[in-house]
């Protein structure tokens, strides 16, 4: 059981991550009005991401401080990892500095901060 | 002898009176009542590469079409596309592109259409510069609207451009199915992977439509039927090792044309 939530909360660390970065990229994005009319549409990663929230407990209210800053760190590491791949490719306009709002925007709306 | 008249409603049944000085219609005699107003009829949409369809999935198209017909005639077409196409009825929604370039009461309409219907629906409405832009670009509306009925004829002829930061977005979509892969329905895996290979088509300039992502997907992972993926009944390990190398080849493919295009 205790395996069982810590592999859920794997699964959203890792796909409010993927949510974080696909947010990020689209501000990276020149063509607005495409982002904005269908783009936000398919960013499915977010709504997989609270599939798995409703299924660790407690479901209702905020996770013990532990749990919140194993995630926060988990989210923060795997977004800027994700992030620096592309700068390093060449990826020009990321804003790293959105990352520890995003991260705190998106704990707080999945109630787990 | 013809009379209107209206339908009252009477406690145990509903009546239509007749007035008392009339010619005809005598006491006993055994008269027709049928509707004065007839269902309006709507021109016949067209199908864009629907092989078969069942009719009841015409019925409802042809409904929706009126429903948004009767709100509003201020749009350009109405596109049904997406999974309610598919053979059989294991689709989530029905996704409904109207192009206008008037400001529309989308949820107003989602709510006329589903509280007819009793399916959910996905609106969305463009204006068709930012539908040509988007088949340009996007090789994912390519391939939604290759397979779609429209209420007008839908001719388009687009410059493909390719914009590797949306391409990258689409694909980073694809990447749940490496992390997830036990986690996923059959539907979910294979709507990933075909994400995956329609992007990969598009950025070898190859056509992307349904048939052919499936071909494609068949002919890579070495799959006999797509409803193995549908059915979620895949080897793991091996698909998984084809998915990672497919995934990283286009993610490297899409970061040098960024690069390329950032100098």
């Amino acid at each position: 059981m205790v395996q069982n939530r810590k592999k859920l909360i794997d699964l959203f660390i890792g796909n409010i991550s993927n949510s974080i970065v696909h947010k990020i990229l689209e501000k990276a994005i020149d063509n607005k009005e495409i982002v904005n009319k269908y783009i936000k549409e398919q960013n499915v990663s977010l709504e997989i991401a609270k599939r798995y929230r409703e299924k660790i407990n407690p479901a209702n209210t905020i996770l013990p401080h532990r749990d919140v800053v194993y995630i926060k760190n988990r989210i923060k590491n795997k977004v800027k990892a994700e992030l620096t791949l592309r700068i390093s490719k060449g990826y020009k306009n990321i804003n790293l500095e959105l990352v520890e709002e995003m991260v705190n925007k998106v704990l707080k709306d999945t109630t787990i901060a | 002898m013809e009379l209107v008249s209206k339908i009252s409603k009477g406690t145990k049944m509903d009546q239509i009176y007749l007035p008392k000085n009339r010619r005809g219609f005598g006491i006993g005699e055994y008269v027709i009542v049928k509707p004065l107003e007839t269902r309006k009829v709507i021109e016949k949409p067209f199908f864009y590469n629907i092989k078969h369809i069942e009719p009841i999935k015409t019925d409802i198209v042809m409904e929706i079409l009126n429903i948004i017909n009767n709100i509003t005639d201020r749009y350009e077409n109405i596109i049904i596309t997406g999974s309610f196409l598919d053979e059989g009825f294991n689709f989530n929604d029905i996704d409904i592109i109207i192009v206008t370039e008037e400001k529309l009461n989308e949820k107003y309409i989602k709510k006329s259409i589903e509280d007819t219907i009793k399916i959910k629906t996905h609106i969305i409405i463009l204006n068709n510069k930012v539908l040509i832009e988007g088949l340009s670009i996007d090789p994912l509306y390519q391939m939604m609207l290759s397979r779609c009925i429209t209420k007008k004829r839908f001719i388009f002829k687009v410059k493909y451009k390719i914009n590797y930061k949306i391409l990258d977005l689409h694909l980073l979509k694809s990447k749940l199915l490496i992390d997830n892969f036990d986690y996923l329905n059959g539907n979910e895996k294979y709507y990933l992977t075909r994400n995956m290979i329609a992007i990969f088509l598009y950025i070898h300039h190859k056509k992307v439509n349904k048939e052919i992502v499936d071909k494609e997907i068949g002919k890579l992972f070495n799959i006999r039927d797509i409803q193995e993926i549908k059915q979620n009944i895949l080897n793991k390990d091996k698909f998984l090792k084809v998915y990672k190398k497919i995934y990283n080849n286009i993610f490297n493919k899409i970061m040098e044309n960024i690069k390329r295009g950032a100098e």
